[in-house]
């Protein structure tokens, strides 16, 4: 596949403004109905992509994988308890900074396409771990049972606020940043947990 | 609604259901399909539903309508914080036992096709408003502002406590609901909230 950056970029764009016209319902729209609507050839897509599923998961896995490796180097450059919880607020700013404007239906999409939705259970199993890693070493002195339901509780927090994020603006999703991280360091500041 | 007819649609909703789940494929689901093995007329299927997303469409309205009805009357008898905080509480506990054996798909599909996104949006500004009510009187005290910022943190984390629920076994719901309602408690005890 061809891997001219800046077309493919361009290419995303149109489509996913394409889709949003049309009736966002991914399963009804096929490649040769999108080039159709964007007058544009089919080759042009299917350079880049082999199918509208394709697009999507590409859309999803780009996101992931500059979240995958924030967090990463976070975790290796983690010294103190102080650079775990950074690492933690830091992960919920680059997120909204990363989300692009047509993430609303990227998230709506995941939800239906078979490969798009395995892919997002591999990166909740991703993101639990890591955060495991970020609480235990930001927040020592948990015993595991109570590492364990923390971690639940604050992946599951985060992907609620990741999809308040995707269809939130950049002001709100700023607010929203703020009480959230407060919430969970309230929260994770409870070593024995109840 | 009379219970034969209550009756049809629940199985038509099954019927949907698992299709579904064994083709992955919305577009693979026909009323005609379903009358047959339901052994109606597909008549009287498209006397209820007028497309397939309608079917998931009502569903999902009215799981939402039997839920606001219960929280309601709640909300109504409730005179004290306390009885406040126990409507607050009682609505989380209410929602997790009345989940259906296919509520991941049920949800799934809720954040996938557009008239169900459309529906769900809308209802979420209503749980929303209860929160706040339920916040304002239950933890008496905060000013506006306050309010309003923790009465979109808890929607915020209660979706994605909806998202994470649905995916984990019944016998695993108990613990983590209980875990999240003490989370929950904890962040609305800051009366000033940071």
């Amino acid at each position: 596949m061809k891997v001219d950056v800046q077309k493919k970029v361009k290419i995303i764009q149109k489509s996913m403004n394409s889709i949003r016209k049309m009736d966002n319902t991914v399963h009804t729209i096929s490649f040769s109905r999108l080039a159709d609507e964007m007058a544009m050839p089919l080759n042009e897509l299917t350079d880049f992509f082999l199918d509208i599923e394709d697009m999507f998961l590409n859309e999803q896995t780009r996101v992931t994988r500059k979240m995958v490796g924030l967090v990463e180097k976070g975790l290796k450059d983690c010294k103190t308890p102080n650079d775990a919880r950074e690492l933690l607020e830091n992960s919920t700013l680059k997120l909204i900074e990363l989300l692009p404007d047509h993430s609303d239906l990227v998230y709506s999409a995941i939800f239906y396409l078979p490969k798009c939705l395995a892919e997002r259970e591999r990166t909740k199993k991703y993101y639990r771990q890591a955060l495991r890693k970020i609480i235990k070493k930001g927040w020592p002195g948990k015993i595991d049972s109570v590492l364990e339901r923390q971690t639940d509780l604050v992946l599951l927090s985060l992907y609620g606020y990741m999809e308040y994020c995707v269809r939130a603006n950049q002001r709100e999703r700023k607010e929203i940043q703020k009480d959230f991280i407060n919430m969970i360091n309230l929260h994770l500041q409870d070593r024995l947990f109840f | 609604m009379s219970k034969p007819t209550s009756n049809l649609k629940d199985k038509v909703v099954n019927k949907a259901v698992n299709s579904l789940r064994k083709s992955k494929r919305i577009e693979q689901i026909s009323f005609a399909s379903i009358a047959v093995e339901l052994d109606v007329g597909i008549d009287e299927i498209t006397s209820f539903y007028s497309t397939t997303e309608d079917i998931f469409l009502q569903a999902q309205k009215k799981d939402w309508e039997s839920l606001h009805r219960y929280w309601d009357k709640q909300i109504k008898k409730a005179k004290t914080p306390g009885d406040f905080k126990r409507a607050f509480e009682i609505f989380f506990e209410r929602f997790v036992e009345t989940l259906s054996k296919d509520a991941d798909l049920r949800f799934e599909l809720s954040c996938y096709l557009p008239e169900c996104v459309k529906y769900r949006d809308k209802n979420r500004i209503k749980v929303k408003e209860k929160f706040s009510k339920l916040i304002k009187r239950g933890w008496p005290g905060k000013d506006e502002k306050v309010i309003k910022r923790q009465s979109e943190l808890v929607t915020v984390l209660f979706y994605g406590f909806i998202d994470h629920i649905v995916h984990i076994p019944k016998n695993e719901r108990s613990k983590i609901l209980s875990d999240f309602r003490n989370m929950l408690n904890l962040h609305l005890q800051d009366r000033k909230f940071f």
